[in-house]
């Protein structure tokens, strides 16, 4: 089961294009069967955990894929908001040409980040982190105007150094243990201690991958290129990509394969406070909607990564809640836009308003997705601040509670600014007769909206977490990965 | 999970929350229904809740953490948020009729009420922390409702009131790690350490921007003036007042210590909040605000007796939140019967009410004298007692003077800005508008609440150590209330009756028939020469007095015209000075992110040695 993960959409990826010249309807129909089918499985490996070894090789001389807690969180994570991206897409992308191509390489963004998040090897996870990376380069600038293709740019040219200090890391690290596999590494590590060389290789690790997770002051390609893509593709670059190819991997080399310590996880809570306060502030000044929300994911990361670095039990808990929560009402909010952008082809707020009477849906939604992120209760975003903040408390760190919850209420007051431009305030002169939102376009809304409350419906019952991040809050404290 | 719906304690939520959905739910053909099923669940919350009201101490465990606890004082606020709900959702009925949205609204002023009776009973800080928060989502849409004007003022009470949700966060997670348990009923926690501080004071800005205090006062005023009427009643008025007092009371009783620091603190938060915010409604030029900026005045009272941390000052702001609620929902009331039927809110352009409205103008009158704090009436028992609380609180210091001062300042000027609003909207002669329209009295689903609520003004003032006090504020406060000074309300009503009963004999017996002529004059100006042409020729806009402009003095007075211009710069608003604030950073972060590609690859390397130093420096 754990290759299909992979296999089923760099499959598809492939037969998507040659099927599509004859069949027009095929690239959709394809590409949301392929998400389903992978929705399903994610679903279906709850609870499981297990070691797959490519072509039957044995470990030392194979590549392993290692599915546990962790990776299980992020392939629902990364499917599920794949599977919302997918159906909006069917009508949102007839705004763009050449639909097959958009498919394939979605599902190749797809097989890299699936592929990313279950590798046990170091050089596959390059290799899986490039297709995702390059694949969502090519996205970006999918709609090939001025400002896609100038912000793409400027995400390739970040996106290859990033790549670059990955690679050349990983060429120390080799140097270094003579294995890539990377609990052969952890062994190493645990056994030998670390030596100067792999300090280099793990600092450019920490660089290369705060890059991919747009950690501050790593961020600055993202509020770029997050807006210039289309929309469900912006929901799964904000929603997941930098999740899944940047703040999973560093929680994967720092707690399984180099072993975290105190200095480690003060470097995270830096980097996490920094984003936090940073991002926050900047996307309140912000009058494109997708610009705003760019932002906003880099505070928002921030609040994951503060809640890893306080190393905790509850911190990881927090913060892998958070992430899988951020992925969800992010994800929303974009959509959001998205629709927004169908109806009136505008993205500044500043010649939007009054949509509500307009678009009850879109704006219900949007409302839910606001409230998730601002941690107002009672949807999920409230629960994951609240354990964030409760574990700053136990673990001391009272001026980190502090700025958490005072970011919180930034996160508040730009969120409805958005509700009051694009959603409260007087119908605009034009935009009082729009057509309708297609079904297929609000399903997915709809779902990701009912997510929010149910993911803390779940939390309220104390069911999603002896499920879904227990699991994976225990894989990182595990320590040191072993064979 | 059914038996736990139909807890006896859990039924005064249920009640409204399903109704709530079953207004929303129902088709647009039924909207006439729509009013009378919220009034109905209004009114079956009013009976659940009876049973528990008088059911004594209880605690109810619910399911894991859900626990719910009735006391003395949630008792008393748990009925008064009822009747409350249930006397603005009547009211309701006759305002918002024909109105837009209907559907959401009944929905949203009953899921307000459900989540208030909630709160109030939550015997766990995370169960209170989210109702608390989902009274914030219903503030904001009820807002909104009013339509796009009200986008900004929706948008500036959430950000306060779910800022102060945010803090609260911080109070509840700071007490939950030092107790080790986030139940309400357990011991309270001691003032001393910064840590315990900071606590206090997070829950203490959550209560203050539920109520309405300085210096997170100033979404009530926009709320008041831009949201539909009964939300304005229902809200800043009366419920948030009575959720935000009594977390206020909670905490300073049950939650807390307090200590001399907070309490002094308090204190002159209350002072403040008092004096400043019935400085601003002086100024006030419409109905609704100048109303919403006494509902911040008032609150200052009650943290006053609150702060004082004696039993007759806690007893005292407890009543004086009650009679709040009572005048104030009253004066809003009858404010909205005025737009109803003049389309307005503007003291100038309103006038000649009295006789058009004469119901709406005797309660008016009533309200107005009880929230000036003329006795008989309930508002001047409940301040007397919080004058008291305030002198017996304040022994061995100095400070109590002060305080004193400032609360019997504050009633005065309060008086003040009553008789510009009497004189404006129903003494003075009509103005154009008004008599052009011809207005009448509004029916009896509008003017039944008001006077009902004018009527229990008077009983609740004359009868004051027959009815409330020993039925609602004793039990509340389970302790027995000692009075310094003894104030006999059914002895001194009979005097004042005599008094007004002897001038009157008076009046007619000596200068009824002496009538002098003189030049017509107002706040001992004698009136230009035009404006007495003018009234020969008939009303015109350009020479009414509206009585308004006899407190335009006020502001140009040497020392207080500096504060009134401080304020129009909006410097006391937290909102604003927030937001400039964060402006300021954000101009700075945003000149750094300019696009260029070289600086951002400048970031990552300097990223990278930074974290090359520390870890080679930690490490090596």
């Amino acid at each position: 089961m754990i290759p299909l993960f992979v296999a089923i959409p760099l499959g598809m990826a492939f037969i998507i294009p040659m099927v599509s010249r004859k069949l027009t309807r095929a690239p959709d129909v394809l590409g949301n069967a392929t998400m389903v089918c992978l929705t399903a499985l994610a679903l279906a490996s709850i609870g499981r955990t297990g070691i797959y070894h490519m072509g039957g090789w044995e470990t030392p001389i194979g590549i392993d894929l290692r599915l546990d807690g962790l990776s299980v969180l992020l392939l629902i994570a990364v499917n599920v908001v794949g599977l919302a991206a997918t159906l909006f897409s069917v009508d949102y992308m007839r705004l763009y040409t050449s639909k097959f191509r958009y498919y394939s390489l979605f599902l190749f963004m797809v097989a890299g980040m699936n592929g990313v998040v279950l590798t046990g090897d170091m050089f596959n996870l390059f290799v899986f982190m490039e297709i995702a990376s390059i694949s969502s380069y090519a996205l970006v600038a999918f709609g090939c105007e001025h400002e896609e293709l100038e912000a793409a740019f400027k995400y390739t040219v970040l996106g290859s150094v990033a790549s670059t200090f990955v690679l050349l890391a990983i060429a120390f690290m080799y140097g270094m243990t003579g294995t890539l596999n990377m609990a052969h590494v952890a062994t190493k590590i645990a056994s030998e201690g670390m030596s100067t060389p792999l300090m280099f290789a793990l600092s450019l690790f920490l660089c290369g991958f705060g890059l991919k997770a747009a950690l501050v002051p790593f961020h600055a390609w993202l509020p770029d290129a997050h807006p210039a893509a289309p929309a469900p593709i912006s929901a799964m670059l904000s929603g997941v990509l930098i999740k899944a190819i940047g703040v999973y991997v560093l929680a994967r080399l720092l707690f399984n394969v180099f072993g975290i310590t105190d200095n480690l996880l003060q470097l995270l809570r830096w980097a996490g406070v920094l984003s936090m306060v940073v991002g926050g502030l900047l996307a309140i000044g912000q009058w494109d909607i997708k610009r705003l929300f760019a932002y906003s994911s880099i505070s928002q990361v921030g609040y994951i990564v503060l809640g890893l670095g306080l190393g905790t039990p509850l911190g990881l808990v927090g913060g892998l809640y958070h992430l899988v929560n951020h992925s969800i009402f992010k994800s929303l909010l974009f959509l959001n836009a998205g629709a927004v952008e169908y109806a009136t082809g505008e993205r500044d707020m500043r010649k939007l308003g009054g949509l509500n009477k307009v678009m009850p849906l879109t704006g219900g939604t949007s409302l839910v997705g606001s409230m998730a992120i601002a941690g107002i209760p009672p949807f999920n975003g409230f629960w994951s601040k609240l354990i964030i903040v409760l574990a700053c408390v136990q673990s001391g760190h009272y001026a980190l509670a502090v700025t958490a919850v005072v970011m919180s209420l930034v996160t508040l007051s730009f969120q409805l600014k958005v509700q009051r431009y694009v959603f409260f305030g007087s119908v605009r002169a034009g935009l009082d007769r729009l057509q309708q939102i297609p079904g297929l376009m609000a399903a997915p809304m709809l779902i990701l909206a009912v997510l929010c409350v149910g993911m803390a419906f779940l939390i309220i019952t104390g069911m999603d977490t002896p499920l879904l991040i227990a699991p994976a809050a225990d894989a990182l404290a595990g320590g040191f990965f072993t064979l | 999970m059914l038996d736990v719906l139909l807890n006896p304690m859990v039924l005064p939520v249920t009640i409204p929350v399903i109704a709530g959905f079953l207004c929303l739910l129902l088709p647009k053909a039924l909207d006439r229904v729509r009013g009378f099923v919220a009034v109905v669940a209004a009114a079956l919350t009013l009976v659940a809740v009876w049973p528990v009201f008088r059911g004594g101490n209880q605690v109810a465990d619910l399911a894991g953490w859900v626990s719910l606890r009735i006391d003395g004082l949630s008792a008393f606020v748990l009925l008064a948020t009822a009747v409350f709900g249930l006397l603005i959702t009547v009211y309701s009925v006759g305002f918002m009729k024909g109105k837009a949205r209907l559907r959401e609204y009944y929905a949203y002023v009953l899921w307000t009420l459900g989540a208030s009776l909630g709160a109030v009973m939550a015997n766990d800080l995370v169960l209170l922390l989210i109702l608390w928060g989902f009274l914030g989502i219903t503030l904001y849409l009820l807002i909104g409702i009013a339509g796009p004007d009200a986008a900004d003022a929706a948008k500036k009470s959430f950000i306060i009131i779910g800022g102060s949700d945010c803090i609260l966060m911080l109070g509840v997670v700071l007490v939950w790690v030092k107790t080790g348990s986030t139940r309400m009923d357990g011991p309270a926690m001691a003032l001393g350490s910064r840590v315990a501080y900071v606590a206090f004071l997070s829950f203490v800005a959550a209560a203050f921007a539920k109520a309405g205090a300085m210096p997170l006062h100033s979404w009530v005023p926009d709320c008041g003036e831009k949201a539909p009427v009964p939300v304005a009643a229902l809200l800043p008025a009366s419920l948030d007042k009575l959720l935000g007092i009594y977390l206020l009371v909670r905490v300073v009783v049950d939650l807390f210590t307090l200590d001399g620091l907070m309490k002094g603190l308090l204190m002159l938060i209350g002072a403040v909040t008092v004096l400043f915010a019935v400085m601003m409604a002086l100024v006030q030029h419409d109905m609704k605000r100048l109303l919403s900026y006494h509902a911040v005045s008032q609150v200052g009272y009650m943290v006053l007796g609150i702060a004082s941390g004696t039993a007759v000052g806690i007893a005292g702001g407890l009543f004086h939140m009650l009679n709040n609620a009572i005048y104030k929902s009253a004066l809003f009331l009858c404010a909205g019967a005025v737009e109803k039927q003049t389309g307005t809110t503007d003291l100038d352009r309103l006038g000649g009410l009295g006789k058009a409205m004469p119901l709406t103008f005797a309660a008016f009158v009533v309200a107005a004298l009880s929230i000036s704090g003329i006795p008989p009436l309930n508002g001047f028992a409940s301040k007397w007692m919080v004058y008291q609380g305030i002198i017996e609180g304040g022994r061995g210091g100095r400070l109590w003077v002060i305080w004193l001062v400032a609360a019997m300042l504050g009633s005065a000027l309060t008086l003040a800005s009553f008789v510009k609003v009497l004189h404006a909207a129903f003494l003075r002669k009509a103005s154009p508008d008004v008599a052009r329209k011809n207005v009448r009295e509004v029916g009896f689903t509008m003017w039944l609440p008001t006077t009902i609520l004018a009527a229990t003004c008077v009983a609740f003032g004359v009868l004051v150590h027959h009815l409330p006090l020993p039925y609602l504020i004793r039990p509340a406060i389970g302790a027995s209330v000692d009075f310094t000074g003894v104030w006999g309300a059914g002895p001194a009503t009979v005097m004042l009756l005599a008094g007004i009963a002897l001038g009157l004999v008076l009046y007619f017996l000596t200068s009824a028939r002496k009538v002098r002529t003189c030049q017509p004059y107002i706040g001992g100006e004698v009136m230009s020469e035009p404006y007495i042409q003018g009234v020969a020729r008939g009303p015109s806009r350009d020479v009414e007095v509206t009585g308004v402009d006899f407190y335009q003095t006020i502001q140009d007075l040497p020392l207080i015209h500096k504060m009134y211009d401080l304020a129009a710069k909006k410097v006391f608003d937290i909102y604003d000075v927030g937001r400039g604030t964060a402006m300021y950073f954000i101009e700075a972060l945003r000149k750094a992110h300019a696009g260029l590609l070289p600086v951002y690859l400048t970031w990552v390397m300097a990223g990278l040695l930074v974290i090359l130093y520390m870890l080679m420096r930690l490490w090596g």
